[in-house]
């Protein structure tokens, strides 16, 4: 049996890790490369991997305890360089694994890198930050190594399976022992439970609890109703928002364009690195000019280039007010209940690249959320992400909703400090851990969203048009772990020697379709995924079967993790897999 | 172990040698961003100076700091040294508390008496006498002025193949 309980918030722009042990949940700090020829310990493992050039560092200065030559930068030092050499730099590599339009396997990262430079794919990144934190462990617990461990790494709750299982990959691929995936927002509601003992005085049956999770680059929706089971609580995962690539980052990058163009009036022009400085000073100017009592003014200094350090200091400053202005009303406008993000218009010739929300308004998506969800009003609102320790926007966030619903939200509270918003998702993972060992309450929640094959329609073809689709319901809204689906009702020829594709669709705002419903038209609702195959190998011992007639079996494991299996008569059953190299080619 | 003998092989063992003496790492539990040894290739050649050019090195690269140091600020007014010196006084500081854990050697509220051991003189190298000294040398207090400074931890890496009398690379810019 494993001795700890380890949770790894894989996140955007950061990682953290917290671990369980019978004592309660703890931070496990970070050993990681700060400066060339300096190992220090922090919090926080920057989601950064730099890929150094072959003569670009003092030999030996890039050591780990657990490495003498990396070929990887992994972490702080990785960002502070990669700000020096961006083409070099890889981020926000969580954001590729699911990306409909690139291949995650393949390598494209960085994507801008200058030729010569040996790329590497979204897979692999998140295998480097993963080793990382793997050999960091071993290092710190050499009687415990983490192989041995019980390992748990959230993912957006938007993930879908394709990118749920990239994850498990990359884990698999850095030594992991099978980990179990958790949704964020669920691990932040965890974190919840775990610092209010006494949460069943604080939520009834009959209540919603809405969790806003804002990261550094995503925003996640998850509603969780408490009903009442034989007198117990019982806590249950309702709905997930769709993926939303806009974040912090982006916030404080609004207030450094802004910062910027102040200082371009004035005629001065900022270089990369002066932006670089801009851009840490606007996200500490943001934070204190959304508290409570902020002051009027942050103070910007950006020093001069060269050794004329004071002669070239440029001086400048943020007004509360513009800030508020920014960030408020640029991305939590008043709107009303039912407002509605503006959609992603496409061009037709669409730059490969991450598909970053079209519309910045979180409070436009979170309407549409609310919506989607059977017009949800939720009683309670649990706040997760460093952004969300700004007051003023906790402040709009429970103005808005509560412009929506006759009655005011109640706010949950994890604590407000902001190491805390920043590490809860680990520290909930860590905590989901046990309660998955049953010491403790578990969310209920299943698949969030319903999945479909597609079948095509077996009428007579039209010359110029694609024969029209059906999708057959194969995964419920809501399926839980543990639990299997088979659909004996149809049966696919399959054969053999030759790989069988499915074309594969989920929707998140269908919750009513059940197992082996066929839906006439793949409507707006659906959203197409990488396509899943399978291959049948050709017999060795000589027999003369061609085709297999299969059924269907979907399965939800107890790590989370949605299986679908071809399964003939005689009990052989052979796995459909994600094809992700597929997923590219057809969008 | 005293503290005067443990601040005193501390810092200079790490100034001059590279690392912190065991004896002192094991008495003294650090809690901020601890450093891990690296494992050295091979065992470096250390020079007595360099652990001074260490820091030196690393209070440019962190804070800038002989960047300012070495600009004439005659020129420049007031308002604007002022703008630049917040922004090296934050990183010096953010940087020499990363690397060398300070202390007051007496903790003290200036202006206020001092009582001290008046049978013998105080040890010269943690407190200065001034002003009517008397001849012994001994005192049995006085005016606490300064609370002095000492180094009770130091947190250097070691030092590798870097070259440490380059205390700032060149930085050449490839424009595109």
């Amino acid at each position: 049996m494993s001795q700890f309980i380890i949770g790894i918030d894989l996140g955007t722009t950061n990682s953290a890790v917290a671990y369980a042990q019978e004592a309660g949940v703890t931070l496990f700090p970070i050993p990681q490369l700060a400066n060339p020829g300096e190992v220090a310990e922090f919090d926080l493992l920057p989601s950064s991997l730099y890929l150094p050039g072959e003569k670009e560092f003092v030999e030996g200065s890039l050591a780990l305890p657990w490495n003498a030559q990396p070929s990887y930068i992994v972490g702080r030092f990785a960002r502070l360089r990669g700000v020096e050499n961006a083409g070099r730099l890889v981020n926000s590599a969580k954001s590729w694994l699911s990306n409909q339009a690139a291949d995650p396997t393949q390598p494209l990262l960085p994507l801008n890198a200058p030729e010569g430079v040996a790329k590497v794919s979204a897979l692999e990144a998140a295998r480097q930050y993963l080793l990382h934190i793997r050999s960091a462990w071993d290092q710190a617990h050499p009687d415990a190594k983490l192989a041995q461990q019980t390992v748990l790494i959230t993912v957006p709750a938007s993930f879908d399976a394709a990118a749920r299982d990239l994850t498990q990959r990359a884990a698999k691929l850095a030594g992991y022992p099978e980990v179990t995936i958790i949704e964020e927002p669920q691990a932040a509601f965890y974190a919840w439970l775990e610092r209010n003992p006494n949460w069943r005085e604080l939520v009834k049956p009959g209540d919603l609890i809405l969790v806003v999770d804002i990261g550094g680059g995503t925003t996640d929706f998850t509603l969780i109703s408490v009903t009442d089971k034989s007198g117990e609580l019982q806590l249950e995962r309702i709905a997930v928002g769709d993926h939303l690539l806009l974040g912090g980052d982006n916030m404080d990058l609004a207030v450094a364009r802004f910062a910027e163009q102040q200082f371009a009036d004035k005629g001065t022009k900022l270089d990369a690195l002066q932006f670089h400085s801009l851009w840490q000073q606007c996200r500490t100017a943001k934070e204190t000019l959304l508290a409570d009592g902020a002051p009027a003014s942050h103070p910007i200094t950006i020093l001069g280039r060269g050794s004329g350090l004071v002669g070239g200091t440029i001086k400048g400053k943020i007004a509360r007010d513009e800030v508020r202005q920014l960030i408020l009303e640029g991305f939590f406008p008043p709107v009303p209940a039912d407002a509605a993000p503006q959609r992603n218009r496409r061009a037709a010739l669409a730059e490969v690249g991450l598909n970053y929300a079209a519309d910045a308004a979180v409070t436009k998506h979170l309407a549409q959320f609310l919506r989607n969800a059977g017009n949800a009003k939720p009683t309670h609102l649990l706040l997760n992400g460093g952004v969300l320790q700004a007051s003023a926007i906790e402040h709009r966030l429970f103005e808005v909703l509560n412009s929506w619903q006759p009655t005011p939200v109640i706010e949950l509270k994890n604590e407000s400090k902001q190491s805390d918003l920043m590490h809860a998702v680990a520290h909930g993972a860590a905590y989901y851990g046990i309660a998955r060992s049953g010491k403790g309450v578990r969310i209920r929640g299943g698949v969030p969203r319903t999945y479909y094959v597609g079948i095509e329609s077996s009428l007579p073809a039209v010359p110029g048009l694609p024969a029209p689709m059906k999708a057959l319901t194969v995964v419920p809204f809501g399926l839980e772990e543990g639990s299997k689906v088979e659909l004996p009702q149809r049966k696919f020829a399959l054969v053999i020697g030759e790989p069988a594709e499915f074309r594969f669709f989920s929707s998140i705002s269908r919750r009513n379709d059940a197992a082996g419903v066929l839906l006439d038209e793949i409507s707006d609702s659906l959203e197409e995924l990488a396509p899943i195959e399978v291959f049948l190998p050709p017999h060795t011992d000589g027999t003369r079967e061609e085709i297999v007639p299969v059924t269907l079996e979907t399965y939800v494991t107890e790590t989370g993790m949605l299986e679908l299996w071809c399964v003939a008569a005689d009990g052989r059953r052979w796995k459909l897999e994600f094809n992700v190299r597929e997923k590219a080619a057809h969008s | 172990m005293s503290r005067i003998s443990a601040a005193f092989s501390s810092f200079f063992s790490i100034l001059f040698s590279g690392v912190l003496p065991e004896t002192v790492a094991t008495e003294f539990g650090y809690t901020k961003a601890r450093p891990v040894a690296a494992p050295p290739p091979e065992p470096p050649k250390v020079k007595l100076t360099d652990g001074a050019l260490q820091i030196l090195q690393t209070l440019q690269r962190d804070a800038r700091l002989i960047d300012f140091l070495m600009e004439d600020i005659a020129a420049y007014s007031d308002d604007q040294v002022g703008a630049a010196v917040r922004s090296v006084h934050a990183d010096s500081k953010a940087s020499l508390a990363r690397h060398v854990m300070l202390a007051p050697v007496i903790d003290g509220v200036e202006g206020t008496n001092q009582k001290l051991d008046g049978s013998k003189a105080p040890d010269p190298n943690r407190i200065k006498l001034i002003g009517n000294v008397p001849a012994s040398g001994k005192a049995p207090g006085g005016t606490l002025r300064h609370r002095g400074w000492q180094a009770t931890s130091i947190n250097l890496p070691p030092i590798g193949k870097q070259d440490v009398t380059i205390l700032a690379p060149a930085e050449i810019e490839i424009e595109s």
